[in-house]
Order: C-alpha cells, then sequence, then structure tokens
C-alpha cells in the first residue's frame, strides 16, 4: 500500500515537472550479425528507479554502456539531460559524465591501488565540478562513511570481501554527486543478505541525494525492493513496461517467464 | 603508492647509475678516439693503403697518438690519408716524419705508423704532409738477400781464417793430397764459389743499371720510390754489401788456388795433417757449408730475379736472348 | 590484420603522448616498477650471460692463441647485440606479461571502462605512463645488463687468466667505438617501445573472460619476442648504413 502510494505521489512529479534527466530513442547496436539492440527506447525521470530486466545477453549491458558513451551505438539518439552524447566531443562528454554515476558489475575497483585511491580517483579530472577549495581528504571519508566502511581506508581492494568491495564501489560512485546513477547488476555475485544490504543502501542514497536511477538487473528480489517502475528487455526491444506488480501479474508467457520462480 | 617517497629516491638512483654509466662509457670511447681533445691534421699519400679504414689508430713511436680521419682517392694511384693526431705530440714529430701502414698482431687492425725521419727537421704543423713508405713485395726479398749476403760474409771470413792456416803450413796437405774425393769437393765447391759471384756481380751491375735507370727517369713512380723512399736505400746498402761479399769470395777463390797449386806442387807439412784429424773434419763441414751457402746465394738471385721490380728487366733480357737466337737460327 | 591494429594503437599512442593532461605521477610509478623491480633479473641473467660467454670462448681462443683478445671479442658481443637482446627478452618475459596481464584483468573487470567514466582517459593513464616507462627504462636496464655482463666476463678473465680490472677495461673500450654504443642505444629504445606497445595493445584490447587474460599475457610474450628480432634484423641493417661496418 505504502508503496503504491509512493508511485502515485511520483507520478503526480511527473505529471507535474515531467522533467525527463535520460532518454533512448530507437536505439540499435549490433555485435556482426547479432542484433542485439533493436529499435530500443526509454525515458528515465527524475528522482525515480527504473530498473531494466532482462536475460542475460539481452543487451542489457550494452544498452547501459551506450549511455555513458563506453560503446557507440550503430543508431539512435542518447539524451543525456538535454545533451545528446553522441555528438558530444571528448571533453564535453567528460564533464557530462561527472554527472553520471556508474557502479559496475564486479566493483571495477582498481585493484593496484588503496580504497582511498580508488575513491580519490574520479576527483582527479572531475574536481572542478566541486570547487577548488574541496578536500579531497574529507569527501573521501564522508563518502566511506555513507556506505558504512571507513575503517579500510588505506587497506586493498584485495582485502575486502565481495560486498565491502560492492559498497567501495558505490561509495566510488557518489564521491561526485552524481545526478543519475546506473546500475549493471549492482547484486551479481553477492549472496542475498548482503545483496539486500546494498539494496537498502541504494535507497538510501536515492532519498538522501535526489538521485534518479537506472538499475539493470535479472535479480527480481532486488526489482521488486527498490523498482518504482520496470521495463522488460526482450530480443532487444522495451518489450513491456510498467510497475512491479502490474508486470508480475501480467498474462504474457514471455514476461511471465520472468516472474516463475 | 605505498612508500612512495623511498620509491622515488629508488627510481632516481636507478636513473642517475644508469646515466652515469653510460655517460661515463661514451667518454670512455671518446676519449680512445680523441673525440674530447685538441687535435690537429697531417696527412700522407700512399699507392697502397691495405685495408686501412676510417678510425684506426696511428701510432708514433708505438705510442697511440691518433685516428685516421679520412681515407681519399686523390688520382688512380694515390691515396690520400689524413689524420687525427693529440695536439700535446705535436712538439715531437718533425717535417721529416715517414708514414707507414702496417697491422697490429697478426691477424689485427690496419694502423698508421709514423716514424721519426734521420737527423733533424722543423716541427711539423697542422695541415702539413708527410713521407710515406709503402711496403712492397720487393721488401721482404731485399731483407732476406741482406741476410744472405751477412751469411756470405761470415762464411767468407771463416774461408780466410782455414785458408790463412793452410797458407802457413799447418795445413792438411797430405790427408788432402791422399784424399781425392776431397779434393774434387773442393774444386767444385770453388768452381761453385766462382759461378756464384759471378751471377753476384753480374746481378749487381744489372741491379745497378736498374737503379740509374730509375734515377734518370725521376718521373716513374718507381722511380720516385726508390729515390724517396726507404726501400731505395735499402737497396742500395744490400747492393754494396754484395758488392763486399763477391769481392771477398774472390779473394777466397784467390787463396784456395794458391793453396791447391801448393799441393800440386807437393811442399807443405805431412805430419801436421796426419795427425790433425779435428782441421779435416772442420775443413769438410766449411766446405759443405760453403756449398750449402752458394745454393742459398744462387736461390736468393733467382727470387730477386723473380721479384716484381725487377722481373721486367729479366724478361727483358730474355726475351732479347730469344731474338738473338732467332735471329741466329734464321 | 593484427599488425594493422597495432599500427592503429602505435599511431594513437604516438597522438596521446603529447597531449595534455601528463599522467607523471603514474608514469613515476611504472619506471620504478618496471625499471626498480627488473632489475635485479636483468642483472642475474647478464651476470651469467657475461660469465657464459667467457667461459664457453676461452676454449676456442686458447687453441688460436688469442686469450688477450678476449675483452675486446666479448665486450663487443655483449655491447653490440647479446646485452640488448637478452634484457629486452628477459624484459619482454617479465614486463611484457605484466603489462598485458595487468590491463587485461583490467579490461575484463570494467576497470578501464570505469576510468573512462570517470573522466580519466585510461589510454592516457594506462597505456601512455606504461609504453614511456618502458621506452625509457629498458635502454637503462640494457646498460646495467651490459655492465654486469661485463662485470661478469672480467671476473672469468681474472680468475682463469690472471687479468687486472683496468686492463680488462681499458682493453673493452679500446676495441669500442661509437659505432658499438650508439645503434645499440637506439635499438634499445625500440626495444622498449616494442614491449610497452604490444604489452599494452594486448592487455587493452583483451577479450572477456579469465582465460583472454591468459591469452593477453601470453600472446604478448611471444608477439613481443618475435618482433624484438625482427627490429634487431632492422636495426643491424640501419646501423651497418650509418656506421658503415
Amino acid at each position: 500500500m505504502k508503496k503504491q502510494q509512493a508511485i502515485l505521489e511520483k507520478d503526480k512529479k511527473k505529471e507535474s515537472s515531467e522533467e525527463v534527466v535520460l532518454e533512448l530513442q530507437d536505439l540499435n547496436k549490433s555485435f556482426d550479425d547479432n542484433h542485439v539492440l533493436k529499435h530500443f527506447s526509454m525515458k528515465l525521470y527524475k528522482g525515480e528507479n527504473l530498473v531494466v530486466m532482462g536475460k542475460s545477453g539481452s543487451g542489457k549491458s550494452v544498452m547501459i554502456k551506450c549511455l555513458v558513451g563506453l560503446m557507440e551505438a550503430d543508431s539512435g539518439k542518447i539524451i543525456v539531460m538535454h545533451h545528446d552524447i553522441t555528438s558530444l566531443n571528448q571533453e564535453s562528454l567528460d564533464i557530462l559524465r561527472a554527472d553520471i554515476g556508474f557502479l559496475f558489475q564486479g566493483s571495477a575497483l582498481y585493484d593496484s591501488m588503496t580504497v582511498r585511491e580508488n575513491l580519490e580517483f574520479p576527483l582527479r579530472h572531475h574536481y572542478k565540478k566541486l570547487g577548488k577549495n574541496v578536500n579531497t581528504e574529507t569527501l573521501v571519508i564522508e563518502a566511506l562513511k555513507n556506505v558504512g566502511l571507513a575503517h579500510t581506508l588505506d587497506l586493498m581492494p584485495a582485502e575486502l570481501s565481495g560486498g565491502m568491495q560492492r559498497r567501495v564501489a558505490l561509495a566510488r560512485t557518489l564521491i561526485l554527486q552524481p545526478k543519475i546513477i546506473l546500475y549493471d547488476e549492482p547484486t551479481s555475485g553477492l549472496d542475498p543478505i548482503t545483496a539486500k544490504e546494498i539494496i537498502i543502501l541504494m535507497q538510501d542514497i536515492q532519498k538522501k541525494y535526489n538521485t534518479s536511477s537506472l538499475i539493470i538487473t535479472h535479480d527480481v528480489d532486488c526489482a521488486r525492493v527498490i523498482a518504482d517502475r520496470m521495463i522488460l528487455l526482450i530480443d532487444g526491444t522495451n518489450y513491456a513496461e510498467g510497475t512491479f506488480e502490474e508486470l508480475s501479474a501480467s498474462k504474457d508467457p514471455k514476461v511471465k517467464a520472468f516472474f516463475k520462480q | 603508492m605505498k612508500n612512495t617517497n623511498s620509491q622515488k629516491i629508488r627510481l632516481g638512483l636507478f636513473v642517475i647509475i644508469g646515466t652515469t654509466l653510460f655517460v661515463l662509457a661514451v667518454y670512455l670511447i671518446g676519449q680512445k678516439q680523441n673525440m674530447f681533445q685538441n687535435t690537429f691534421t697531417i696527412s700522407a699519400y700512399f699507392q697502397n693503403v691495405n685495408g686501412l679504414q676510417k678510425g684506426n689508430n696511428v701510432r708514433y713511436s708505438g705510442i697511440n697518438i691518433g685516428t685516421v680521419k679520412n681515407i681519399v682517392m686523390t688520382n688512380d694511384s694515390t691515396i690520400k690519408v689524413d689524420m687525427n693526431i693529440e695536439e700535446g705530440i705535436i712538439a715531437h714529430i718533425k717535417k721529416n716524419a715517414i708514414a707507414t701502414i702496417g697491422s697490429d698482431g697478426l691477424v689485427g687492425n690496419m694502423i698508421v705508423n709514423i716514424v721519426p725521419g734521420k737527423g733533424t727537421d722543423e716541427v711539423i704543423a697542422d695541415g702539413d704532409i708527410i713521407a710515406s713508405y709503402s711496403k712492397i713485395g720487393a721488401d721482404d726479398i731485399l731483407s732476406t738477400l741482406s741476410v744472405s749476403s751477412e751469411n756470405a760474409a761470415i762464411l767468407t771470413s771463416d774461408l780466410i781464417k782455414i785458408t790463412d792456416a793452410m797458407i802457413k803450413g799447418k795445413g792438411t796437405l797430405a790427408v788432402l793430397l791422399n784424399d781425392t774425393i776431397m779434393a774434387k769437393e773442393l774444386r767444385q765447391s770453388v768452381t761453385n764459389l766462382k759461378v756464384a759471384s759471378r751471377d753476384a756481380s753480374n746481378t749487381i751491375s744489372e741491379i745497378n743499371q736498374i737503379i740509374t735507370s730509375l734515377k734518370t727517369n725521376d718521373n716513374t713512380v718507381l722511380g720516385m720510390l726508390l729515390n724517396d723512399s726507404v726501400s731505395g736505400q735499402n737497396l742500395k746498402v744490400i747492393v754494396s754489401n754484395l758488392e763486399a761479399s763477391s769481392k771477398q769470395i774472390q779473394n777466397v777463390i784467390a787463396n784456395i788456388d794458391t793453396t791447391i797449386v801448393d799441393f800440386n806442387s807437393g811442399d807443405g807439412a805431412y805430419n801436421y795433417i796426419v795427425n790433425d784429424t779435428t782441421l779435416v773434419n772442420s775443413l769438410q763441414s766449411t766446405l759443405k757449408n760453403i756449398n750449402e751457402g752458394t745454393d742459398k746465394f744462387n736461390q736468393n738471385m733467382e727470387a730477386l730475379k723473380h721479384n716484381f721490380l725487377i722481373r721486367g728487366y729479366f724478361r727483358k733480357l730474355e726475351k732479347q736472348k730469344e731474338k738473338e737466337e732467332r735471329k741466329k737460327q734464321q | 590484420m593484427e599488425i594493422g591494429e597495432l599500427t592503429y594503437f602505435t599511431i594513437r599512442f604516438f597522438k596521446e603522448v603529447f597531449r595534455r593532461p601528463y599522467e607523471f605521477k603514474e608514469f613515476l610509478r611504472q619506471c620504478y616498477s618496471i625499471g626498480n623491480r627488473s632489475l635485479l633479473l636483468v642483472g642475474i641473467t647478464g651476470f651469467i650471460i657475461g660469465l657464459v660467454l667467457t667461459l664457453q670462448t676461452r676454449p676456442t681462443l686458447m687453441e688460436f692463441g688469442a686469450v688477450s683478445w678476449m675483452p675486446s671479442m666479448v665486450g663487443i658481443s655483449i655491447v653490440r647485440e647479446i646485452g640488448p637482446m637478452i634484457t629486452a627478452l628477459v624484459c619482454a618475459g617479465k614486463i611484457g606479461s605484466g603489462i598485458g596481464a595487468e590491463l587485461g584483468s583490467m579490461r575484463v573487470t570494467e576497470q578501464i571502462d570505469a576510468m573512462e567514466v570517470s573522466g580519466t582517459n585510461p589510454f592516457k593513464y594506462l597505456v601512455v605512463t606504461r609504453v614511456m616507462a618502458t621506452t625509457l627504462m629498458i635502454p637503462l636496464l640494457v646498460i646495467f645488463g651490459d655492465a654486469i655482463a661485463l662485470y661478469g666476463s672480467y671476473l672469468v678473465e681474472h680468475l682463469k687468466g690472471d687479468v687486472s680490472f683496468a686492463l680488462y677495461f681499458n682493453q673493452v673500450f679500446d676495441s669500442l667505438e661509437f659505432g658499438d654504443i650508439v645503434p645499440a642505444t637506439v635499438k634499445s629504445f625500440f626495444f622498449g617501445l616494442a614491449i610497452g606497445l604490444v604489452g599494452c595493445f594486448k592487455g587493452y584490447y583483451c577479450k572477456k573472460g579469465t582465460a583472454g587474460v591468459g591469452i593477453a599475457a601470453n600472446s604478448a610474450v611471444v608477439f613481443t619476442s618475435l618482433l624484438l628480432f625482427i627490429i634487431d634484423f632492422i636495426a643491424v641493417f640501419v646501423a651497418d648504413i650509418f656506421y658503415d661496418l
């Protein structure tokens, strides 16, 4: 009930502002003969948690990488905060990227650096965004406190557990205070309890900084907890869209297959 | 990035030591090649540089004093060799110094040897050209010739002693008289000696002719060589040696002739000779030596004939003989 | 196909080298891990090569009665060829495979993507620094290798032939010319460039999965070694033209 209310509230917000922070239009991407994305379109509204679900190899990761310019789409438009990133040069793309946080599937901590250096790394180039008088030390400690790992400051990533690594990675994503956070399988490779911790953390962050989140997952539990809205990515297209409840109640066999467990 | 400072220090040390080693190596090599010293240049002309290359060492009386800077053909038979010489050595090289090309060791690099000239002269200056001496095949033969003429001189002095002893009546006359083989040998060797000395005097006169003809034709390469270079001097010395030794040989022959005459007249002290077997033995070995010596002498003469310098001359002679014979036949 | 990609990679490297910002700190870190960390290995290899070369050549030279030529012979062969080549091959094994594996695993675990997203050009940060470090450190390592190999050779001569330190090195430097040391040094810069470029190339375009990392590291070594010999071959030709050996 509560959740539905929240969604309703958000829907109202959307109706009033209708602020789209991220939009994909007619995105196509293929590797040789394998057409991963076919005319994929979606919108991410400000302050919402959008979950994109799909089978492995359905092009979720490809889609999210196209969003930040790590991959180039064959055709289509990617509009992030009113900028079409396909037409941006490297410099403006970097500036834009400071507003997009990206949590990678395997945490992707730099394993030759300590936790502190990992967190400082994004600041090297994006410090301008935060103002010149920022003390990186306090920023790093604050970000680590947010994920409850302030004591790991001088450890190497290899010395941390998978869950801790994921949290450090989250802290690294958050240190630039992004407006949009992209999560690539945030719970993959973690046990259910740790996964839950991460999900709670994600929700906290969302509340605290009022960020918009795009979460890519195939984990139904994760989607149930966090999703304001869901998109099912099947055969490279936007197959179904709606709240978790709407989709889980769907009669479509392909949609049903996701929730049957 | 733990211990960044100590890493930086170690990296710094690594780089500094490495660079120092490199610079040191470059410096040492450069020093060997006189790159960092003030040098001056002298040149010499050669007919043949025997594979000398740029960068080969230049030695003065055996000390390395510089390197070959450049080798250029100036015309179809002359090669100009420029040499970088250390400035410090300049005071010791005189203008009459002579450059030769030799090799460093049996199979070593070629080097330029600068030999001080005879007598005194002005100190050399930058850009000077010094005389050169090209090694040519004649050299070797001439040097062996001088050795054999020395041998001949020793031989003849021995012979003189023996013949002196014979003349004074100490000789081994009876033995010699009875021992016909010995007498024959003696005669044989005497005739050999005669032939040899005749050959020698012929050759000498021929060589003299060549030299005089060369002297008159100063413009020819050979003339230049013989007049200017050490080999010419050597040749002259050897020729005079040869003349001397052949004169000695003639003396010996005369002595022996008189002894033989003495033999025939029946004079002499029989008793001495009968008892003095050692003398006989030594005489026999001396005769053998004389034979060998004359053989060698003849060989040398042959070699001299084949030497390219003089070969042409002998060939001419042969050709002339052939022509004359042909004329006679016709 | 692969050569074309490597060429493109090389061109990209030269484009990025001179473009700001310079990742100087990372460059120093790579210099340290490439230079200092390989010194021991290069030293040991060089020492043994110097020792063995001298021991092996000794009997032959003895036969000719030319043992006194040992310093010049060993000196020239080490400085011209053996030093640079052995050092480069050892470094191809150690550094090339290391870079290949490191960048490969960074690619596989999306660390390279993470870098790009956080506004750092990973090509500059990872590739340019490493290639620059190998290019500058390999010649230094070669110099160390040469020096240690010559010292090893000297030890044998000293023990077996009672040659003094001064005489040995005097003879070595007597026989060496700039025509030996300059091409060898220039050559080792290219060796370093090849080791860095191929290692980075293989790692940077590593295929997905742990197997991809293994392949990247392995093929980095194989390809680098092959390339080293080709460069050496070309270098000898070029040196021939310049120095008229």
